[in-house]
């Protein structure tokens, strides 16, 4: 790809073009009228050389008649060649305008040729008389043509009166002429001059405006330039440059987002460890204590308490051990069983719960203990304040892609406010927490989790109940990439 | 904006390359061409018509015949000669004239030596043919093959002729004429006087003078003074008038006296216009052109029958003052 070099290759091309067909028309008219020159001098060249040679003729004559010798017959015979030859040279001058004089002049030469000749005859037929008679005529006839001659030219001049005067005229126009060009040629390489710097320089400005947009960070604008050479090129190049530094850019800060959440969730799971670990003091001891409980129990014949025993300890086994990794739904919903098993041991009558659930999304991954949280919620809020007691419905249903988890109950209901904290995930003061993890805390963890904010919806009426959903989706959205 | 930059740039364009193209056109456009070089030769009699008297009327009229004359024979013709009567120019013209080699010379007739010569033995050398117009010069001394022109010796007598008629049968005379004594003159004065000798009460005053101004007034005044009661005046050179009306105009009215002249003098016609003048013979230059030319194409051609010695003869007619107006 080579345009640029092409545009200036045709640039100075044209403007060689120009300058071959200015050189060449002047040349040609220079050429032209120094023809015209040469022509209009050798007219009036030819007709002086006829005086010239008839008066050297005369001359010469006259020299062989004061002394005839042979030097002088040679000398005399050279004139007449040469007014032979100089009758010869204005034969050509004939034109329409001359054909009289021109006729007349050469009769005079003629004549004069002829008296020279019987002059000389004389002379040397010792006539000395007759000869010097034809000798004064032979100069009287010289002189005419030397009249003749100036009537020729003065013809000439009238004949070329008109060309002469055009010749001036035409010198004069070139004067114009060149004037004209100049000004032509000049306003047309200006012109040209303008097009070709703007084909090179708009491009590379525009080029130039989009390096600055892009040194300002601004990724998105597409770099545009219309043009057919190597700056396009560039510019195109340019452009692909910026679309993959825009697509890294975009990657990196999805990266960099994935990592800010995961190290919140990290913090979350940390901040959980710590607070269960600070509230339950020496597990294991309390585990074991459980079991030998429940077999006491079991051994005096207190099979119920020796159940919930079992219950307790299940619940604390799986607080231990379950919070950091993600659960099936079915391991999540028997732990809500043996929770709801001990609280029913509380409430005993006053505590009706209702279960429905869809058995063939048990295996959706949800993070650990996030149900129970939230049913602990309810039984404080509904179960806990009322005398007769209260209804608890727990739901798994499937709606498409998603796995919604309903937990419904018919308390006191809670104030939008406190609904609005807990979406916005404060972690305000938790009201009786038996594992230490609050509301506000598993929503995080979910949206975490999930990587979405929708995965929470509560609907409540003061004095009416509440009804929280869950909605898990069946598929986890980055899968693998943890 | 823009769009009016573009309108303005492309009339500038279209301006210069309007005048660029116009002025080139001029520079370089050929019509300039050099005449046309006359290939064929000279197949045309060349006539050469020569007077001693350039543009005056009367040989104006005679070149404008002879060239219509020669267009319509197809001959060239050129007319050549000496201004005011200047008879050694004339005579150069002549000679130029025989040594071109011309085919034929029509030539106003002289009374001289270097004349004769010229036309006698010169013309003769180079076998060119030559015819006297207006003015005669004897064939036995010029050779000449023809004359054509008036009858001078008949105008003298019409002259004599309105003279009495105007004047009566009694008076003084004076004629005017030149020393050289031309040969159209003598036979003016030879017409006049075979008319008038036969009035002995009308006394004829010869005055003969050189052509110069100079002499013309000299002869007039002293004439005035010899002859005080002089009753007529002829101009039979006609170049004469103009100065002798003047001179008679100087001392006395012009109107009493009967004056006479021809009319190839310059003079002539327009005094006679203004009534100086009582009559002028007219002569017909344009006929003797024509003639002229017509005569020796022919003979030229070889057409014609031997010239007629005498001469041809053209038209002549007393015009009086009120014709002339």
């Amino acid at each position: 790809m080579n345009r640029i070099q092409k545009k200036i290759w045709s640039l100075t091309l044209v403007v060689l073009f120009i300058m071959a067909i200015i050189w060449t028309a002047l040349t040609y008219y220079n050429q032209k009228t120094q023809d015209q020159y040469n022509a209009i001098l050798q007219r009036y060249l030819s007709l002086n050389e006829v005086t010239v040679a008839s008066q050297a003729l005369i001359t010469d004559l006259n020299d062989y008649l004061l002394q005839p010798s042979e030097a002088n017959l040679n000398q005399l015979n050279a004139s007449k060649a040469d007014v032979q030859n100089a009758k010869g040279d204005i034969l050509i001058l004939k034109n329409e305008d001359n054909e009289f004089v021109m006729a007349n002049y050469m009769n005079l030469i003629d004549s004069l040729m002829e008296t020279t000749e019987r002059s000389f005859m004389y002379q040397n037929q010792q006539e000395t008389e007759a000869s010097a008679n034809e000798f004064s005529e032979a100069t009287r006839i010289s002189n005419y043509i030397s009249e003749t001659t100036l009537t020729l030219i003065d013809t000439e001049l009238k004949t070329y009166e008109r060309l002469y005067r055009q010749i001036i005229e035409q010198s004069n126009e070139l004067k114009n002429l060149g004037i004209w060009l100049l000004l032509l040629i000049t306003f047309l390489l200006l012109l040209m001059s303008y097009w070709f710097s703007k084909s090179i320089t708009k491009p590379v400005e525009k080029l130039t405006q989009s390096a600055n947009e892009l040194a300002k960070g601004r990724f998105d604008l597409p770099i545009k330039v219309q043009s057919n050479d190597e700056i396009s090129f560039l510019a195109e190049t340019f452009d692909r440059m910026r679309v993959n530094i825009n697509n890294l850019f975009l990657e990196i800060q999805e990266k960099a987002q994935l990592e800010h959440e995961l190290q919140q969730n990290k913090l979350l799971l940390k901040e959980s460890q710590l607070q269960s670990l600070q509230n339950q003091i020496n597990p294991h001891f309390l585990f074991n204590t459980l079991n030998i409980m429940s077999k006491k129990a079991y051994l005096e014949g207190a099979e119920e308490t020796s159940d919930l025993l079992v219950s307790v300890a299940g619940l604390l086994r799986y607080n231990l051990k379950r919070l950091d990794k993600p659960v099936t739904l079915h391991e999540e919903v028997i732990v809500l069983k043996q929770y709801m098993e001990i609280q029913k041991a509380r409430f005993t009558e006053r505590l009706h719960l209702h279960m429905e659930i869809e058995e063939s999304f048990l295996g959706v991954q949800i993070p650990g203990l996030t149900l129970q949280p939230i049913i602990e919620n309810a039984v404080i809020h509904t179960i806990e304040p009322a005398e007769d007691g209260g209804n608890i419905w727990f739901r798994i249903l499937d709606s498409g892609d998603i796995v919604t988890i309903e937990i419904e109950d018919d308390g006191q209901g809670m104030a939008k406010e406190k609904i609005q904290q807990i979406l916005r995930g404060d972690s305000g003061q938790t009201e009786g927490q038996s594992t230490g993890i609050g509301f506000s805390n598993v929503v995080k963890r979910l949206r975490l989790f999930y990587g979405q904010e929708d995965v929470i919806e509560i609907q409540s009426v003061i004095g009416q109940g509440t009804n929280v959903r869950l909605k898990i989706p069946k598929k986890r959205r980055n899968d693998g990439n943890d | 904006m823009r769009k009016t930059g573009i309108v303005l740039l492309s009339f500038l364009g279209v301006v210069l390359f309007y005048f660029t193209f116009q002025s080139a056109e001029k520079v370089f456009r050929s019509d300039w061409e050099m005449p046309e070089h006359a290939i064929e030769p000279v197949n045309q009699h060349r006539l050469i018509l020569i007077t001693k008297n350039l543009d005056t009327p009367f040989w104006n009229q005679v070149a404008q015949g002879a060239r219509e004359q020669a267009q319509k024979e197809g001959v060239s013709l050129e007319v050549w000669g000496s201004y005011g009567n200047n008879q050694e120019d004339f005579l150069e013209k002549i000679e130029v004239a025989i040594y071109s080699k011309v085919d034929g010379i029509i030539v106003q007739g002289m009374n001289s030596q270097a004349f004769n010569e010229l036309t006698k033995i010169k013309a003769s050398f180079y076998n060119i043919p030559i015819i006297t117009i207006a003015n005669d010069a004897p064939i036995e001394e010029s050779l000449r093959r023809t004359y054509v022109g008036s009858d001078q010796y008949l105008a003298g007598q019409m002259i004599a002729k309105q003279l009495l008629a105007d004047m009566g049968s009694a008076g003084k005379v004076v004629l005017m004429s030149d020393s050289q004594q031309e040969h159209y003159q003598k036979q003016r004065l030879r017409g006049i006087s075979d008319i008038l000798k036969d009035y002995p009460d009308v006394q004829l005053v010869n005055a003969e003078t050189l052509d110069s101004r100079e002499q013309i007034i000299a002869t007039t005044q002293d004439i005035l003074n010899r002859v005080p009661d002089a009753d007529a005046f002829v101009a039979v050179n006609a170049d004469f008038t103009g100065v002798m009306v003047q001179e008679i105009g100087k001392r006395f009215q012009v109107e009493p006296f009967y004056i006479y002249s021809f009319d190839d003098g310059s003079d002539s016609l327009p005094l006679l216009e203004q009534g100086k003048l009582d009559g002028v013979i007219g002569q017909s230059p344009e006929m003797m052109g024509t003639v002229s030319v017509e005569l020796i194409t022919k003979w030229l051609r070889d057409e014609s029958v031997p010239f007629d010695k005498e001469g041809v003869l053209t038209d002549i007619r007393m015009l009086k003052e009120k014709e002339a107006r």
